[in-house]
């Protein structure tokens, strides 16, 4: 009986100094799961030199190719210039849902619509001049006419509308006050007699 | 703090009543006309016995019955006795003392109303045409209580005296006489009825035979001549018969005019004055006054009139001995004067009224009673015309023994009928309008320049136009002083909505036209259509005799002018601004200069000839047994701003426009057809006719043609497969009837009838119409742009309808539904009844009677057109068939509008510096 009083109290299970236990966050352990892409935690604003040398998970960015980087601008480029054409049906609902009467808001929607499309072809070098490179210049050729022809389009559903509202003088009536009457070579005049 | 508030809410509520109460009234005007009355066909009567208010009762040269309220010259009554007034009619109008009734006798019908409202009491037709009628003042007993029978003498083949039961107008007697002896006149004394007749002598004489009949039974009882073998050359110097004095008499002169010899009818005796000649002029003119009554002593006065001066003579009878003295002369004045008989109880007045005085004198003695000065007549006249009185009726009040008031209803030699209460003018109404015969619209000269200057500058290219412009408004500022003299008062004027329009010369919408109306009588009288209220000027301008009659057309052939063309003298010309004549030129023919060889076309001996320098162009007859019933050729000034019709589906419908289109009307009165053509009037070709069978030709039948559309009315009989009903027929000539399409001669500039022949496409349609319309017209504007109303003159209802030409469109779809395309043009499904609208009628509630025409004339401003009605009544006012879109109207509220923006400036003051205060703190303070 003395022999199983002399051992000495089991160790504590693990559960229990766990849950006795601080947690301690662990650096390695913390270090070892990467953050998701884009997250920046704010202590490490400041340590970010030391933490990169550190940090095996995290691989440093590989710099693209220029010919990489072009394709990269092609595709954005393309983006760019079809955006327009996406907003295409849209417009067309709206223009349709606004019927053809002369009203303040069809006549809005009727100029912002005529608006857009020039405006954007005339900032055309401002909008793709952040993508153009000495190298690209060729293919951006394409994407320039592209995006013209797409803004084309929407200045052509205007002119629709315009035309379906009765503003273009398409009809015969249109040119009537340039047309003069005929003018008689005789005259006749009544005498009434007294 | 208060003030501004009430201010405005008086304001509001003022425009408030404005949204409702259109601009009926304001902008239109109308003389409700009797016509020239006739000295024997007025007097003062009361319509109520028992009350001693009286109205002015009157027969007029029109043939209308009329009581105007001596107040206010207001129209009570009236009635048209003829549809077709003569020059010269013979009626009759009395009233019996304290009666209330009046009887009135024309053409061959005797008839009394109502005195009071002019209710038709009973009507008789006589044998022949009337030649006299009386009012029996008997007390025999035999008459029954309430109304005084009544004499009329009627002609004819079997002339015969009648007493008419003044109750029922049912005859009582009647007294017939064959023979050569003509009827002239009855008189009716207490106990005699005598008529007069004239006895035709072999020299051609005529003798007065007075035939004295029983007034119970109608039998005769004496038969006497009064005048010797060969006094009398006519009837015309016949003065008088006296009516129902105490004892009446026969007066006639000898053909000079220089002995008066007076017969008291029932005696032998005759009693002869001579005629004293005051100057040299021979006397033109003697007339009897004496009193109506038989209660009324037996005085009456003789009036003598030569060229320059008149004088008068008042005769006593003595009813004892049968003999007539003279008591007393007024004596001579220069200028024409009026004499008039008032009675009270068995006193006699007479009253006369020259260019500058009225004197009232009893006919027992010469003592003036009452003496006014007429400062002026208040009417206008020509330049240099004196105004004269022609004749005048009286009412004196008395006052113990002295006159206290006199009234006197005096026809003017302008044709003005004055009310003059003593010595001053009350009223006046201008009934010589109502026998106006050709009507113009002048432009004033001042207007015509401010129009020549506007042209000029549209027409001039812009730098010229704008130095033009420049120019003329700093010319205007010469006239800056004045306008800022009367701002005030038009500020004033404007926020109360009382601003009248200015005057001619200030006439920039062009509303002050004048109009020009050329009487039957010879005189023309000018009206300012924006200031109606007032004749501008009236003047003699022709001279003319007895009988005679005139049939001038007045036109306007350019600004400030208005010209007078009759058989007489062509191309007369007179200033529309003050009515002097222009010095005469000679007629040039204006048309002349325009076009090489006009065509002219006239209606010659029932068919329609057209030459070309006196050589013969073409000449339309019409078929056997057709009259031509009127012909209306295209206005010459008709401007049409579009040459095609622009169709829901913006296509263009080429009107067919030719200026040189006429609508001919023939009727064949066997065949009850009537046939409506029209013509090309350079070629003579027929373009469209129609022909309508079974017309009632004695309906009227108007027409109207008008840019390339006509339109016409006419009545027809009833048949197996339509009853009776008035019709109108509309029609409209196109190119072609494809759209887009300008026909065979497309667009060439210029086209000759003669060589090429072009027919138009023409539709028409016919509405019936719930009444007869008597006359056309349609609206013009100045440059044809506003859309045009079809004036229809409705006799039965007395009233002018504007029917907008939408309505009458022969385009509209017949048995379907319009397609989208014909709604946006506005056009709705053809319904052939026509119902016009209430909103049409121009008149509004008032009657508008006996309209022979309408003349309309552009105003300045595209959106109005100046309608002028005339014939018996005259009736003007302003249309806008397009509504008036140039010009603000006058339920404009100006003052909300000032208010409005004075509350926005007040707003801006108050806000401003707090605004600014922010925006400062917004750059220093930070929270």
């Amino acid at each position: 009986m003395a022999g199983t009083s002399a051992l000495p109290p089991p160790p504590p299970p693990q559960w229990v100094l766990e849950l006795t236990a601080p947690t301690a966050p662990s650096k390695a352990k913390a270090g070892s799961v990467p953050d998701p892409p884009g997250f920046t935690p704010t202590t490490a604003i400041q340590s970010r030199q030391s933490k990169n040398t550190k940090g095996t998970a995290i691989a440093p960015r590989k710099q693209p190719s220029p010919e990489e980087m072009d394709t990269l601008k092609i595709k954005k480029a393309w983006e760019l210039a079809l955006a327009p054409a996406k907003q295409l049906p849209m417009n067309a609902i709206g223009m349709y849902m606004t019927g053809n009467s002369l009203q303040i808001f069809s006549i809005m929607m009727v100029f912002m619509l005529f608006k857009g499309p020039i405006t954007a072809v005339l900032n055309i070098q401002g909008t793709f001049q952040r993508l153009e490179t000495e190298s690209n210049r060729a293919q951006m050729l394409g994407v320039k006419a592209a995006f013209v022809g797409c803004n084309m389009l929407a200045l052509a559903l205007g002119i629709w509308k315009v035309n379906g509202m009765g503003l273009l003088p398409t009809t015969r009536s249109d040119w009537l006050a340039w047309e003069t009457a005929r003018d008689p070579l005789e005259r006749a005049y009544y005498v009434p007699s007294y | 703090m208060r003030v501004p508030w009430i201010a405005a809410t008086f304001f509001l509520a003022r425009s408030a009543l404005a949204v409702f109460a259109d601009e009926a009234w304001n902008v239109d005007y109308h003389y409700a006309l009797l016509g020239l009355p006739k000295q024997s066909t007025s007097f003062f009567h009361q319509p109520n016995p028992s009350s001693r208010a009286s109205l002015i009762y009157t027969l007029s040269e029109e043939g209308v019955l009329g009581a105007v309220n001596p107040r206010d010259g207001s129209v009570v009554w009236r009635q048209l006795l003829l549809s077709e007034a003569l020059a010269y009619n013979v009626s009759f109008l009395r009233a019996g003392e304290g009666q209330d009734t009046v009887i009135s006798g024309i053409g061959s019908q005797v008839a009394a109303w109502s005195a009071a409202d002019g209710r038709q009491a009973w009507i008789l037709d006589t044998a022949g045409p009337l030649q006299d009628v009386e009012i029996l003042e008997l007390s025999d007993g035999r008459e029954t209580a309430g109304a005084k029978d009544a004499i009329a003498l009627s002609g004819g083949e079997h002339p015969a005296v009648v007493r008419i039961d003044g109750t029922s107008g049912a005859i009582k007697w009647q007294y017939q006489w064959d023979g050569v002896d003509q009827p002239y006149q009855v008189s009716a004394s207490t106990t005699e009825v005598f008529a007069i007749l004239l006895h035709k002598t072999l020299l051609g004489y005529v003798k007065l035979k007075v035939v004295s009949l029983d007034p119970v039974t109608g039998r005769k009882t004496d038969e006497h001549v009064v005048s010797s073998e060969n006094e009398l050359a006519s009837a015309e110097t016949i003065v008088s018969v006296g009516a129902n004095s105490a004892s009446p008499i026969v007066a006639w002169t000898n053909s000079a005019h220089s002995v008066l010899k007076v017969n008291i009818l029932g005696t032998k005796e005759i009693s002869s004055f001579n005629i004293e000649a005051h100057d040299s002029h021979a006397v033109e003119r003697v007339e009897i006054h004496a009193p109506y009554h038989t209660n009324s002593l037996s005085h009456f006065l003789v009036h003598y009139e030569t060229a320059t001066s008149h004088w008068a003579d008042v005769f006593h009878i003595d009813l004892k001995n049968s003999k007539i003295e003279k008591a007393y002369s007024l004596p001579k004045m220069t200028g024409k004067g009026a004499f008039s008989t008032g009675t009270s109880d068995a006193n006699v007045f007479f009253t006369r009224v020259t260019r500058d005085q009225v004197m009232t004198v009893s006919s027992a003695s010469h003592g003036v009673l009452g003496r006014w000065a007429v400062a002026g007549f208040g009417v206008a006249a020509g330049p240099g015309e004196s105004v004269e009185p022609v004749h005048a009726v009286s009412e004196v009040s008395i006052k113990g023994t002295s006159v206290s008031a006199v009234r006197s209803a005096v026809l003017l030699s302008t044709g003005d009928w004055v009310l003059l209460r003593d010595g001053s003018p009350v009223w006046n109404r201008p009934e010589v309008l109502a026998s106006t015969v050709s009507a113009t619209f002048a432009i004033p000269a001042e207007v015509q320049e401010f129009v020549q200057q506007l042209e000029a500058e549209a027409h001039g290219n812009p730098i010229s136009a704008y130095i033009h412009r420049v120019t003329r408004h700093l010319q205007d500022l010469q006239k800056l002083p004045a306008i800022m003299a009367s701002l005030p008062q038009r500020i004033v004027q404007g926020f109360l909505g009382t601003s009248a329009d200015g005057g001619i010369a200030s006439d920039s919408f062009g509303f002050h036209q004048i109009i020009a109306c050329a009487t039957r009588d010879g005189r023309l009288v000018a009206l300012d259509a924006g200031n109606p209220d007032k004749v501008l000027w009236n003047q003699q301008v022709a001279d003319l005799q007895l009988g005679q009659t005139w049939q001038p057309s007045v036109s306007s052939p350019e600004g400030g002018i208005i010209e007078i063309n009759s058989k007489a003298s062509a191309g007369v010309r007179y200033n529309a601004s003050t009515g002097e004549q222009l010095f005469s030129i000679l007629p040039i023919d204006e048309t002349a200069g325009e076009v090489a060889l006009p065509v002219k076309y006239a209606i010659h001996k029932g068919e329609l000839d057209a030459t070309v320098d006196t050589k013969m162009a073409w000449h339309f007859t019409p078929m056997s047994g057709e009259r031509i019933v009127s012909l209306v050729p295209r206005p010459v000034n008709d401007p049409v701003a579009s040459i095609g019709k622009v169709l829901g589906d913006r296509r263009v419908l080429y009107k067919y426009l030719d200026p040189n289109l006429a609508l001919l009307v023939t009727a064949n009165d066997v065949t009850k057809a009537a046939t409506f053509y029209v013509l090309n009037t350079i070629s003579g070709a027929i373009l469209y006719s129609n022909v309508h069978s079974g017309v009632d030709l004695g309906s009227p039948i108007s027409s109207m043609l008008s840019e390339n559309w006509f339109a016409y009315s006419f009545t027809a009989e009833a048949s197996a497969n339509s009853p009776k009903g008035h019709q109108l027929v509309a029609g409209e000539l196109f190119e072609s009837l494809v759209a887009n399409d300008r026909g065979p001669l497309s667009a060439s500039a210029n086209y000759s009838s003669m060589q090429t022949g072009t027919e138009p496409f023409t539709l028409a349609q016919t509405y019936q119409i719930p009444e007869p319309i008597s006359h056309m017209a349609v609206t013009r504007t100045r440059q044809g742009i506003t859309s045009r109303q079809l004036l229809a003159v409705l006799a039965d209802s007395s009233a002018i309808v504007g029917i907008p030409y939408g309505v009458i469109d022969p385009r509209r779809p017949v048995s379907r539904d319009p397609t989208k395309d014909e709604q946006m043009e506005g056009l709705v499904r053809y319904s052939p009844v026509l119902d016009f609208d209430p909103k049409w009628y121009l008149n509004h509630q008032r009657e508008i009677v006996g309209i022979k025409d309408v003349v309309t004339s552009p105003a300045l401003l595209e959106s109005t057109s100046l309608v002028f009605a005339y014939g018996l009544d005259v009736f003007g006012t302003r249309l806008s068939p397009s509504f008036s879109f140039d010009v603000l109207g006058k339920d404009f509220n100006k003052f909300q509008m000032l208010a409005t923006v004075a509350a926005l400036a007040v707003a801006t003051f108050v806000v401003a510096p707090l605004v600014a205060r922010k925006q400062v703190n917004a750059r220093w303070q930070f929270a």
